[in-house]
């Protein structure tokens, strides 16, 4: 049972600082994902609530109270680390029951305690072989044992699915996922990819340059992203986006770019003249007979066997468009391009915050 | 032509050849020379036979049997050598493992400066320490002691050692401490169940290192130990040679005894200090 | 976008326990290198103050011998032994199984104790009755040289020794140097047509030569140091003229003249501490 909360956090690495004033709260038992591109600050901020690194300026609370000061075994949070951090010379029981022998618990409690992380992990065949023997993802398990077996607070993961195959990776996030519907612990989640936090997150915290670039569920982020960055870095494949200019005329908006018009569903606060970035998402795209759409030329079809990627061309500008089953369009063909007005999301040239 | 050779291989395996039989004559000769000597009955020893005509063991009784007088005190030279090269040891394991871990894991303060401090002392040559040395230790009235010998072995080994297990330390993952404190390790128990256990190949070389290197030191004895029951038993072979009809068939023969234990370590312990002592001169 | 941070408040936390445990271990190292470290260091330094033992040092013509017999002992026995080191790192890199045995054999002289070797020598070479003389006499009916008595004999045979007890060592140094080569190169090499002098010169002195100059360098600093190839051979004799710079120290102890010895020793730092300086450098890299 656990609240976490970052108040104006800073953090400098000698001058260089990396982290600017980040404050959000997590709400006990939500599993928050940390997500950004390398060295956002997201680890960082981890390691700052594990108490691995030094808070320069703010405070983090857990369930109110202030932690700044406490050792890290004080702080009641249990890790699990990219590159697991297994203890090479126990076996997995042992890994698994290592923080309970530092405390001198009794062998019983330390039994049940192991028993049951190991159950709920499928580790039972396992526990007495090292971890030079296991494969990654039992490694994983292990990792993720040693923190259950903790019965934490609050559950940190530091990139955890990094050193993982791709298949395995979809299979481990299911698993995490699980685990936290069955536990309800406070989860803070680290990652770089955006799928894995669209998939695992009561909400995602988008993180850029050491600043928050927005926080919301990723429904919200996905609908309704913040500003440029956030637009980029969430969906894959990634939003199309180019410049333009936003036109009004008789109260109908439209934004010119390219030497065409681009549909735009009903703008709340653009001004006519102002430029704009304009962004549509590949899904929200779709092919028509060349008269009847924006002229485009096929370059690549890309099947990927449930769904076709196809790259067009209009004008100078390249766009990327996703439709679910086959098509016959071939590369150099003509064709129309059809947008959903009211899924285009505009954003001011300079500065790239949301406009409506 | 015998099947499979040409005769470049035939050269090559002759040239190989003509460097391995030398390098095993010139390596074995002044060994086998001391075996020679320690299994000849006095008078023949000297005779320049490849095998003594009558190969004997008595003069390795006369040495187990203390029966005579340079040797009246044999065994409590050898346990001398024992005591001096196991307390070294010990104690410089105790030494540099902490100051390794310290520097290396805990990352204190002043580390590097700690470690340059150690590099330097071990590159001063122990012969020039060894006069200020005697003198310093008849400063603390520690002369005729054996923990003069003691210590200053301490004091010749540690550096390189510190060094060594620095190198090693440096090796394991950092995660491991973390995950640790993270666990609720307090430093010590961070010492005692993550640290050591993980270092024991290195600690086995550095140990063996500062034994064996106690083990064979001439000179720091010869200065620090004057009493014969005092003695190492590498001081006391060289006190044979300060008369001119001393039994130098029995010389040898307590030579071979007392070359056998560092040969015998080396040999098990052929993986552990190769690499222990390589890892530190080649960088990978 | 990371900035630069002009001042930063200076935060004083209490030193929590692991930095108290770290400064706590380092205290039993120190504490050696301070009690039988500094304070000989410092002492000898003391007792070596008065210019004069300087003036009765250079006066002493041993002292010009030493010199000469260090500098000649340093410079001929350790670049002869690296050179026959790398020679022999190439053999032991050879993959035949009588190599291995050889191999096996050639470490004896590293793991076997200097003093009841260097004796076994210093007896082979008995003028009257050691092994050497006794098949000379064999052989020529004449007889042999009296090695140990001639001083320039004498400083060479223990540089011998040297070379002997400190050989496979440095071969096998210069060996895990060799064998950290990719063998790819060699082959790459082969394909190419390069004769054994060509790969030599191309791919395995290029790798090594950073290895074979550290290792010459600390060489140098431990053959300074060979006080028992010159002392258990020749006892720094005949008339003290096979003394070297590690065993004049002790001589001048026997003649209760301390404060010579320590002249000595300072005498010498101003051409190692150079040698250490760049060993220093080159390792803490």
């Amino acid at each position: 049972m656990a609240s976490v909360s970052f108040d104006k956090i800073e953090k400098n690495f000698g001058k260089v600082k990396v982290l600017h004033g980040i404050s959000f709260d997590i709400a006990d038992g939500e599993f928050v994902v940390l997500v950004g591109p390398s060295g956002c600050g997201k680890s960082t901020l981890l390691r700052m609530l594990a108490g691995l690194e030094e808070i320069s300026g703010g405070d983090i609370s857990i369930d109110g109270k202030v932690i700044n000061d406490l050792d890290s075994k004080d702080r009641d949070i249990a890790m699990v680390f990219q590159s697991y951090a297994l203890y090479p010379h126990m076996t997995v029981g042992e890994n698994m029951a290592f923080s309970l022998k530092l405390r001198k618990a009794e062998k019983a409690l330390t039994e049940e305690r192991v028993g049951k992380a190991a159950k709920i992990l499928n580790l039972h065949t396992l526990l007495d072989r090292y971890p030079r023997e296991l494969s990654g993802g039992q490694r994983q398990r292990v990792a993720m044992g040693r923190a259950i077996v903790r019965d934490p607070k609050v559950f940190l993961f530091d990139e955890p699915l990094s050193n993982l195959d791709a298949k395995l990776r979809v299979a481990m996030r299911a698993e995490i996922k699980a685990l936290h519907q069955r536990l309800k612990t406070t989860t803070v989640y680290v990652t770089h990819d955006q799928i894995e936090a669209m998939t695992m997150a009561d909400r995602i915290v988008v993180m850029h340059d050491g600043i928050i670039e927005q926080i919301g569920t990723p429904l919200e982020l996905f609908d309704r992203p913040g500003n440029l960055f956030v637009a980029q870095f969430i969906g894959s494949p990634a939003m199309n986006v180019f410049e333009g200019t936003l036109r009004s005329q008789q109260g109908r908006p439209w934004v010119e770019a390219d030497g065409q018009q681009w549909p735009v569903g009903p703008v709340a606060g653009g001004k006519d003249g102002q430029g704009v970035h304009y962004g549509i998402r590949p899904g929200d795209i779709s092919m028509v007979e060349p008269a009847q759409g924006i002229p485009a030329t096929v370059v690549v079809v890309e099947p990927t066997g449930a769904e076709t990627e196809i790259i067009l061309q209009v004008g100078e500008t390249m766009l990327t468009l996703v439709l679910h089953g086959r098509t016959d369009v071939k590369p150099d063909q003509a064709v129309g391009l059809q947008i959903a007005a009211e899924k285009v999301h505009l954003f001011e040239k300079s500065g790239g915050q949301r406009i409506g | 032509m015998i099947k499979g050779w040409s005769l470049r291989k035939v050269s090559t395996e002759a040239q190989l050849l003509l460097v391995g039989i030398p390098v095993v004559l010139w390596t074995l000769i002044p060994v086998y020379h001391l075996f020679l000597f320690a299994i000849s009955p006095r008078d023949t020893a000297t005779s320049g036979r490849l095998w003594p005509k009558s190969p004997t063991m008595q003069n390795f009784e006369i040495v187990f049997g203390q029966k005579h007088f340079y040797l009246s005190h044999f065994w409590q030279q050898l346990g001398n050598s024992l005591l001096i090269a196991i307390a070294t040891g010990a104690l410089t394991l105790l030494v540099a493992t902490t100051a390794a871990f310290a520097i290396s894991r805990l990352k204190v303060r002043g580390g590097r400066t700690v470690m340059n401090l150690a590099l330097f002392t071990y590159f001063i040559p122990a012969a020039f320490l060894a006069v200020p040395m005697y003198k310093t230790m008849s400063n603390y009235g520690l002369l005729n002691n054996r923990w003069a010998m003691i210590l200053a072995m301490v004091t010749i080994a540690s550096p390189y050692c510190i060094w060594v297990l620095k190198q090693a330390s440096d090796k394991l993952p950092w995660e491991l401490d973390e995950a640790a404190r993270i666990d609720g390790a307090s430093p010590l128990q961070l010492f005692r169940l993550v640290y050591v256990p993980l270092m024991v190949p290195s600690l086995v070389a550095v140990g063996t290192y500062a034994l064996l290197l106690a083990w064979n030191e001439y000179l720091y004895g010869f200065l620090l130990l004057s009493k014969e029951t005092d003695l190492p038993l590498a001081v006391a072979l060289g006190n044979f040679l300060s008369a001119d009809d001393s039994p130098w068939e029995l010389l040898m023969a307590t030579g071979f005894i007392y070359a056998l234990p560092p040969a015998a370590i080396y040999y098990a312990f052929k993986r552990y200090m190769v690499s222990g002592l390589t890892a530190g001169a080649v960088k990978s | 976008m990371a900035e630069a941070v002009a001042t930063l408040p200076k935060v004083r936390r209490p030193a929590n326990s692991w930095e108290i445990w770290g400064r706590l271990l380092v205290v039993p190292y120190l504490l050696i290198f301070v009690i039988f470290v500094v304070y000989p260091v410092g002492y000898g330094l003391y007792l070596a103050r008065d210019p004069q033992n300087y003036v009765r040092l250079f006066d002493d013509p041993i002292f010009f011998r030493t010199a000469i017999n260090t500098l000649v002992f340093v410079v001929v026995a350790v670049n002869l032994k690296m050179i026959i080191a790398l020679g022999l790192s190439g053999f032991f890199a050879q993959t035949r199984w009588w190599i291995n045995i050889v191999a096996l054999l050639f470490i004896l002289p590293w793991a076997v104790p200097s003093i009841p070797t260097i004796l076994s020598v210093r007896f082979m070479f008995n003028s009257e009755w050691g092994v050497i003389n006794t098949l000379i006499f064999k052989l020529t009916l004449k007889d042999g040289p009296n090695w140990l008595n001639d001083p320039t004999i004498a400083l060479g045979l223990s540089m011998m020794m040297h070379i002997w007890k400190s050989l496979p060592f440095w071969t096998l140094i210069l060996l895990a140097g060799r064998l950290a080569i990719p063998s790819e190169q060699y082959e790459a090499a082969s394909v190419d047509g390069a004769t054994r002098w060509q790969k030599f010169r191309f791919i395995t002195w290029p790798s090594m030569k950073g290895l074979y100059l550290t290792s010459t360098i600390l060489s140098m600093i431990f053959t300074l140091g060979d006080f028992n190839s010159v002392y258990l051979l020749t006892g720094g004799g005949p008339a003290d003229l096979t003394h070297v710079l590690a065993t004049l120290g002790i001589r001048y102890l026997r003649l209760d003249q301390i404060e010579l010895a320590m002249a000595s020793i300072v005498v010498a730092l101003p051409f190692v501490l150079p040698l250490v300086y760049v060993m220093m450098k080159r390792l803490s890299k």
